[in-house]
């Protein structure tokens, strides 16, 4: 038996972060995973999509370029050779984790993770029997969330969750995806610039429901317009058959048919096995494990962080949370977890989101005002030709304060940043208005809409009154 | 020529009111009947009805303001009609008009010549008393007052160095210095928030990163502001005070077997009666009254006062308040005739439709917090009353019943008396009768 001050179980984007932030600390630490370093992020989710997506966003460009001066006629992709470099990324990266966390002294054990007690901790091999025990002062639960396949779904080699879509070396020729949610809509989107026909089913009344409604119109239309993708909302799929050369379904009337389904409806958390009824854990109804504002489970050593505490299942909160965790573990003062995160979807366009939505603000019933500005105005994005979306800043009328911050276009994944750190701080948006930005980029659009928050809008027209 | 609408007076004990919302702007047409205003006294609100037709020329009184009773609030006449140069005088207040009994909390505004003498124009709205707008005058230069606003800091906080305390820019600076103002850290919205709000960032704790102030801190300090009570509270505040410093409560607790009662309830009940567990204690208190009336009487120390009637006030909870209803002559009421009027009262009570009439000149006070689950509680006496019975919830209990152990629905009711006119004797005596009364069902029967 082994002795720790800190065990993490999980080494995705949560774990790892933790444990290092533990080791920096002065914690002596171990982890555990069952499969691979870095979790579902770096080998089946964030990492992987954005490889092959890369690709598949140059292709498209390439092969609709001529409006800025170029062709290239005969354009054409390997999509076994994305798929391979696809797998050097990853490998490299999951190299690097492994590198980071061993500089750092923390011992990683592989195998399956079980509560014997609150301060013990088993370790089972693949074989099932138990390769180690870890005496441990605190527990970082971070085992994170997998695909649902519901039951009503036949099992074939044509119906597949993300994780074995990615390990396709073949692109099918259509392809349906069911769920129109961050997933199923960052997958649409690249295969239908692949040239795969995409038909996206979601049965809310639209696609990304929690999006702001101005951004989700704008990526609807692209999709739709722009990539061909068929949109259909407000009806489930049922009747799913899987034959020899298709699958098919019926979404309200009429037969849906692809050569291939993504199931892309949603993740559960990973807690079986964990052996939560050993400490008294219980999970809530939809089975996550309910922690308060700083991580803390009900057992005041064991900590719950990431997709597994059903919070906000993105991979840049769970880091957040598991350095939090770290941090109150290890240190005296304690702290609670960043409430606000921003989000990112890589879409055809881009999508980034921060704060509240313009809906979301009213139905709390504040008093806001928004400012929007177009791409197609901005110097920089007409010059570059991505003149596709908008931003929009939400701001609460009487303090001027930025609430929420919506983009959509061209690099909106890393022009949210900006306006994280912006609400963050709780600047205002005359603050934003006057912060000078660089001359010509895509970021002066935040510069711009803060401006027509008060209707100052020097690259727009006043709007008549 | 104009008319006058004047605040009217809506009962005996009413001296003053407060608009609190005018149903009429300025211009708009009103006719007979139309209700105009609306307003608060210390026991209700109240819509009132115009006496005139015509235009609403001007209000005089805005929303918010408190004035005395008879006082001119605003004008009805023709469009275009000049109005007279200073506002007319308050009508003395000998003749009030009794409210129409009939209608549900409407009151008509009493007619009123406008001409008046000119030596009376002295009487302007100088007895109008303005809503508290904080602290008394605060003197400081305008040099001061322009940093203070802008550091968003209360100027109240500082003393001021100048003539008669006059706060002088040297003694902002000299706050800002001494209590670190260089050192605080705050977000701009919060600052801003905090501006509008009128806080001074120097008072609020700051929760971010590094000590800093963020808008959760300011709305805490928002929230924490003193706010101006509304004028029922304010009046339960005074009188409540009053009674509980001015008079020796003193309390004596007795637990009433209402198991037999239940029983009998749910048998009418059953048999089609409405008859509640409230009725028959209200009746209890009443019948004991008329056999103690010493229990029904007032005292200012010197004298005592036996009231002639029993008029059974009954405390009915609101979300803004309390109010005490009363069954007038309820000594001579019959158990159905009680049920009725404390039924229909009650529903005004909770309508906000009260008329003052209907809730004063109580001569003892029954508060009930039977459905709220309290073992039991002590009430205090209401002005002019000598003791008011507290009634708690009824509960399954464990009893000793002839030697043996038995559970019993069991309901406890304390009496507050003021000791000045009743000693302890009589009180045990009266809650006794009461408690008597409710374990009696032969006598239920024979009123039901």
């Amino acid at each position: 038996m082994e002795k720790f001050d800190v065990t993490v179980i999980g080494g995705g984007p949560g774990g790892y972060p933790a444990a290092i932030r533990a080791a920096q600390l002065g914690a002596s630490v171990a982890l555990v995973e069952k499969e691979e370093l870095g979790g579902t992020c770096l080998n089946w989710g964030c990492i992987p999509t954005k490889t092959l997506i890369a690709s598949s966003e140059l292709f498209h460009k390439m092969t609709h370029s001529a409006g800025i001066g170029l062709s290239a006629g005969n354009a054409s992709f390997d999509y076994s050779a994305m798929s391979k470099r696809k797998d050097d990324v990853v490998g490299k990266l999951r190299g690097g984790v492994g590198m980071l966390l061993k500089a750092n002294g923390i011992k990683i054990f592989n195998g399956t993770a079980s509560f014997a007690g609150r301060n013990r901790i088993t370790v089972a091999g693949d074989d099932g029997k138990e390769a180690a025990v870890i005496e441990t002062g605190a527990t970082i639960i971070a085992s994170g969330s997998e695909s649902t396949v519901p039951g009503f779904i036949p099992k074939s080699d044509r119906i597949v969750e993300s994780k074995a879509f990615l390990n396709l070396k073949k692109l099918p020729s259509s392809l349906i995806v069911l769920g129109g949610g961050v997933i199923g809509c960052e997958f649409a989107c690249m295969a239908a610039q692949l040239g795969c026909k995409v038909t996206v089913v979601e049965m809310l009344e639209d696609i990304l429901i929690i999006l702001d409604a101005d951004v989700r119109r704008e990526l609807r239309s692209n999709m739709e317009k722009s990539l061909g993708i068929r949109v259909l909302t407000g009806k489930p799929m049922e009747k799913i058959v899987a034959g020899k050369s298709s699958v098919s379904g019926m979404v309200g009337d009429e037969k849906v048919e692809a050569e291939m389904m993504i199931v892309a409806i949603g993740r559960r958390p990973v807690t079986k096995g964990l052996g939560l009824d050993k400490v008294g854990i219980e999970t809530n109804k939809a089975g996550f494990i309910p922690v308060d504002d700083y991580c803390r489970t009900s057992v005041a050593t064991i900590y719950a962080i990431g997709d597994v505490n059903g919070g906000i299942q993105l991979a840049h909160a769970a880091t957040s949370q598991g350095i939090t965790a770290a941090e109150n573990i290890c240190t005296k003062e304690r702290k609670k977890a960043e409430k606000l995160v921003p989000s990112c979807i890589f879409t055809s366009p881009e999508i980034g989101s921060v704060g509240l939505t313009e809906q979301a603000a009213k139905e709390k019933g504040l008093n806001i005002k928004t400012g929007k500005f177009m791409f197609a105005a901005l110097g920089k994005a007409m010059a570059a030709a991505e003149e596709r979306g908008f931003v929009k800043w939400v701001v609460d009328a009487a303090t001027d304060q930025l609430l929420g911050a919506h983009a959509i276009g061209a690099h909106a994944t890393e022009l949210i940043s900006e306006a994280a750190t912006a609400i963050r701080a709780e600047l205002t948006a005359g603050e934003i208005g006057r912060t000078v930005h660089c001359h010509p980029t895509f970021s002066e659009v935040w510069m711009e809409a803060a401006h027509a928050v008060h209707g100052t809008c020097i690259h727009a027209a006043p709007k008549k009154r | 020529m104009a008319q006058v609408l004047i605040l009217p007076k809506l009962g005996q004990t009413m001296e003053e009111g407060a608009i609190v919302k005018w149903h009429k702007k300025e211009g708009d047409p009103v006719k007979k009947g139309d209700i105009v205003f609306e307003i608060e006294t210390d026991k209700a609100a109240l819509e009132v009805e115009s006496f005139f037709e015509g235009t609403l020329l001007k209000i005089l009184i805005k929303e918010g303001i408190t004035v005395p009773v008879n006082t001119p609030v605003g004008y009805v006449g023709q469009p275009g009609e000049k109005l007279p140069d200073a506002p007319p005088p308050v009508a003395p207040a000998a003749k009030p008009e009794a409210p129409k009994a009939s209608a549900p909390a409407k009151v008509e505004v009493s007619r009123q010549a406008t001409e008046q003498p000119a030596a009376s124009r002295a009487v302007k709205p100088a007895l109008v008393e303005m809503p508290k707008a904080g602290p008394s005058r605060l003197f400081i230069s305008p040099r001061a007052k322009a940093l203070a606003k802008k550091r968003v800091i209360d100027s109240a906080n500082i003393r001021g160095s100048g003539p008669d305390g006059r706060i002088i820019e040297a003694d902002v600076l000299a706050y800002l210095e001494k209590n670190g103002y260089s050192q605080l850290r705050i977000s701009p919205a919060a600052k801003n928030l905090a501006a509008k709000e009128g806080l001074d960032i120097l008072r609020i704790k700051g929760t971010g990163d590094a000590g800093r102030i963020m808008v959760h801190d300011v709305q805490r300090g928002i929230a924490e502001k003193p706010k101006t009570m509304s004028k029922m509270r304010q009046v339960i505040a005074r009188r409540l005070t009053e009674s509980f410093t001015g008079t020796p409560h003193f309390f004596v607790t007795v637990s009433v077997d209402m198991t037999k009662l239940l029983a009998f309830r749910k048998e009418l009940k059953d048999r089609g009666s409405e008859f509640t567990i409230t009725d028959f204690i209200l009746e209890a208190v009443v019948l004991s009254l008329q056999e103690m009336p010493v229990m029904n009487s007032v005292t200012d120390g010197t004298t005592v006062r036996w009231h002639g009637t029993v008029d059974l006030g009954v405390a009915v909870g609101l979300e803004e308040g309390l109010v005490v209803p009363v069954i007038k002559n309820a000594d001579s009421l019959s158990l159905k005739e009680l049920h009725d009027s404390a039924g229909i009262l009650a529903v005004k009570a909770r309508d906000g439709k009260l008329l003052p009439d209907e809730m004063t000149g109580s001569t003892f006070t029954v508060s009930n917090l039977g459905m709220f689950k309290v073992e039991e509680f002590t009430a205090i006496i209401n002005p002019g009353e000598a003791g008011i019975l507290a009634i708690g919830s009824t509960m399954p209990c464990v009893v000793p019943v002839n030697g043996k152990v038995e559970i019993r629905s069991m309901m406890k009711i304390t009496l507050s008396s003021d000791h000045r006119v009743v000693d302890g004797m009589k009180a045990a005596l009266f809650v006794n009768a009461v408690k008597d009364k409710l374990e009696d069902i032969e006598l239920w029967k024979s009123l039901t």
